[in-house]
């Protein structure tokens, strides 16, 4: 279909008039075409008033006291916080109340923990399967980072093709409050930062970086640097390592 | 314009009356989503009559149109929490939850929508004609007054065939396809017809419009 023809379904749709099957595939266009989507959302605003246009009618008084009792009945999904029942219902209630008020926020409290380490969750598999798949892209190169006294040690992964860096690092101290740990790239003897990371308290991190594209690089190295960064090393690199590429 | 109340005014005023003034839609909902029930019954005051009105233009008795109008408002109390307003007015809301609840009803019944009774009777007047009498009371009503007078005068503007393939659409639940059958013409022309119809529409309309046409 071209564009034109798409613009065409923008009206049918936000009236709901489309063929089952002709608003699955306009729908699959809309998720990516950002011109279909605003001219729905405007069409779909007139077709909302047409409501107003429907010929006045007066509903029974009794609809209202039906609409209460209805919703009487249930709690909003969510709801933030109970409502304001009349003083004596409450009162009569309060035992039942304060039986199902408390199920209730444990088992809302509970949803929402649920909620949130479920986001949490995803993000960190999303973030550890990025990592493991430049761990193992076959183009992966790897650089053993030693310091120059004793304890700190990392090793640098990186996947060209997948612009990633994974950095490893152990028994490195956090940086002090102000400063940060920046690694950086030596190309023909230029240093390049890959980016800023900490240690957690145990000294150890493992983190995932972009990598420049089509960078060529012979070392890698650690520095310490103020808070942020810097576009250049400000002291001589405590963690040096030299590349082995992968073949 | 409307004069917006804050919510530590509205806070400050027990009445139940005070609800019903100034308080914009959408302060009303956060307060249902809160389970207060006393902002339901205002949001039911504002709009109950236009839902009533809707439902009746699609289902074909009063005792449906209830159910629907119950039913409508039952599921915007249910999710008050997840209403989003840059997604749209709660009248829109409101007005998107009665249509197709009252569409649901019609096709459960197997029945046909009063629009498309009208439609098979060709009824030069479509839906314009009064079927009760004026909802709107106090003067509060006077700007959706004014909506409504600014649709239904848009809507009477169109083209005549225009205005009926919108109409069959919106009220009648019928796709393009149905109402080319409905109708007896091809549907190239239904096509036409709608996507002009409601480009006037946006036209004229556009006082009411918030997000504009881009």
């Amino acid at each position: 279909m071209t564009d034109h023809q798409w613009t065409e379904l923008t009206a049918p749709y936000a009236l709901g008039a489309l063929d089952p099957e002709e608003r699955a595939r306009f729908e699959t266009h809309l998720a990516d075409c950002a011109v279909c989507r605003a001219e729905v959302r405007s069409l779909k605003e007139v077709a909302v008033l047409l409501a107003e246009s429907a010929p006045a009618a007066t509903p029974p008084a009794s609809l209202r006291d039906r609409v209460l009792r209805e919703a009487s009945r249930v709690r909003p999904i969510g709801a933030r916080r109970p409502g304001r029942a009349p003083w004596l219902a409450a009162a009569a209630c309060l035992v039942l109340a304060l039986g199902l008020g408390y199920a209730y926020l444990r088992e809302r409290a509970e949803r929402e923990r649920t909620v949130q380490s479920l986001a949490a969750s995803r993000d960190t598999i999303a973030a550890r399967d990025s990592l493991v798949a430049t761990l193992l892209s076959p183009d992966a190169g790897t650089a053993a980072l030693a310091a120059t006294g004793q304890a700190p040690s990392a090793r640098v992964t990186w996947s060209p093709s997948r612009h990633r860096v994974v950095m490893a690092v152990f028994r490195l101290p956090p940086a002090p409050v102000g400063r940060t740990y920046q690694l950086w790239a030596i190309a023909k003897g230029k240093p390049v930062s890959i980016g800023v990371f900490n240690t957690s308290p145990d000294g150890r991190l493992v983190a995932e970086m972009p990598l420049p594209v089509d960078l060529k690089f012979e070392l890698t190295a650690v520095t310490e640097e103020p808070a942020g960064g810097s576009p250049q090393p400000t002291q001589t690199p405590f963690l040096v390592g030299k590349v082995s590429p992968a073949d | 314009m409307r004069k917006n109340r804050t919510d530590a005014n509205f806070e400050a005023v027990p009445d139940d009356q005070q609800v019903k003034a100034g308080v914009p839609d959408r302060a009303l909902v956060e307060r249902m989503a809160a389970g207060e029930e006393r902002a339901l019954g205002a949001l039911y005051d504002r709009h109950g009559g236009m839902a009533y009105a809707l439902a009746l233009a699609i289902v074909r008795e009063g005792a449906d149109a209830e159910e629907v109008v119950a039913d409508a408002f039952g599921q915007v109390w249910r999710s008050a929490t997840q209403y989003d307003a840059g997604r749209g007015s709660v009248a829109g809301w409101l007005a998107t939850i009665t249509r197709t609840r009252a569409l649901d009803l019609v096709r459960a019944r197997g029945r046909r929508t009063r629009a498309v009774e009208r439609a098979a009777r060709a009824d030069p007047d479509g839906l314009a004609t009064p079927l009760g009498t004026p909802a709107d009371r106090a003067d509060r009503q006077i700007e959706r007054h004014e909506a409504r007078r600014l649709v239904t005068r848009s809507l009477a503007e169109l083209p005549e065939p225009q205005r009926r393939v919108i109409e069959l659409a919106y009220f009648g639940g019928l796709s393009q396809t149905e109402i080319a059958d409905e109708l007896q013409e091809p549907l190239g022309t239904v096509k036409t017809r709608m996507r002009a119809g409601m480009e006037k529409l946006r036209g004229s309309l556009a006082p009411l419009l918030v997000g504009g046409s881009s």
